[in-house]
């Protein structure tokens, strides 16, 4: 059983509303949709490279969360540790306009915001549970 | 002078990372929308030649959530000059006690929180355009 050795980095991107539904989308599954059983690294944290986040990614199924296509989180996991086990594109579920559109403070969030956190956070659960099948 | 670059960590494990994330937007997109702009941390740490180019040479100031200054060390790495640098922990004092919330949302004394780390960032804001005047 991999149980919290399934790593998930979100971007979490600043500059764009994908970005928000990214972070969003990967902190509902930690606490609603799999709760204890992944874990999430920090981006930058994992990049710089000194808080044994690549070590893990490099080990364990890791799952990439990119708010836009330019898929940063994807893309640094690959150049620093390992293919991803997995990569969701929430430009790819709601549309690369909408992902673009200006960051959202989450006091700003509506109910179709929502949606899309959880068509986001579904489609990495899909991810998961797929790897979960093969071990 | 370009829009002054105001860049958070947005930490995801703790609610650091979302203060830092909150004052941030706070700052870029109510306070001070015609002098600051923000940019995508993971996209920095890229360092993709679009983002050096938006970035490098550019006055920055950073908000980070823990003392591995994610955001500061990436910005200066990038070629950002880092004017003014700050750590959500570091103001906590008036504040401990209090429940902020999580990596998910504030409660409300979080924003109010997040409310004092963005009127630090406006004063800097202040003051890095009256040294340019």
């Amino acid at each position: 059983m991999l149980g919290n050795k399934i790593g998930v980095i979100s971007c979490s991107g600043e500059e764009c509303l994908g970005g928000t539904i990214s972070r969003l989308a990967v902190r509902k599954m930690m606490e609603e949709l799999k709760p204890g059983m992944v874990s999430t690294l920090c981006l930058p944290l994992f990049i710089a490279g000194d808080g044994g986040e690549r070590e893990f990614a490099e080990k364990y199924p890791t799952i990439a969360v990119d708010g836009c296509s330019k898929c940063c989180a994807k893309r640094a996991i690959e150049k620093y540790s390992n293919a991803v086990a997995g990569s969701v594109d929430v430009a790819e579920i709601i549309g690369a306009a909408k992902a673009l559109e200006k960051p959202l403070s989450t006091r700003n969030l509506t109910d179709e915001h929502m949606e899309y956190v959880k068509q986001t956070a579904d489609k990495t659960c899909q991810i998961f549970d797929e790897i979960i099948a093969k071990k | 002078m370009s829009k002054i670059k105001v860049i958070p960590c947005s930490g995801i494990g703790k609610v650091f990372g979302l203060l830092a994330r909150e004052s941030v937007l706070m700052v870029t997109s109510e306070k001070c929308p015609n002098d600051t702009e923000t940019l995508c941390l993971a996209h920095v740490v890229t360092g993709d030649d679009e983002v050096v180019g938006k970035i490098k040479g550019e006055t920055c100031i950073t908000m980070d959530g823990c003392a591995k200054y994610c955001a500061k060390k990436s910005v200066e790495e990038t070629g950002g000059i880092v004017v003014k640098s700050h750590k959500v922990p570091d103001f906590m004092k008036a504040h401990r006690g209090e429940e902020h919330g999580s990596g998910t949302a504030l409660t409300d004394d979080g924003w109010k929180y997040a409310e004092e780390l963005a009127e630090i960032l406006v004063e800097d804001v202040k003051e890095i355009k009256a040294e340019v005047n």
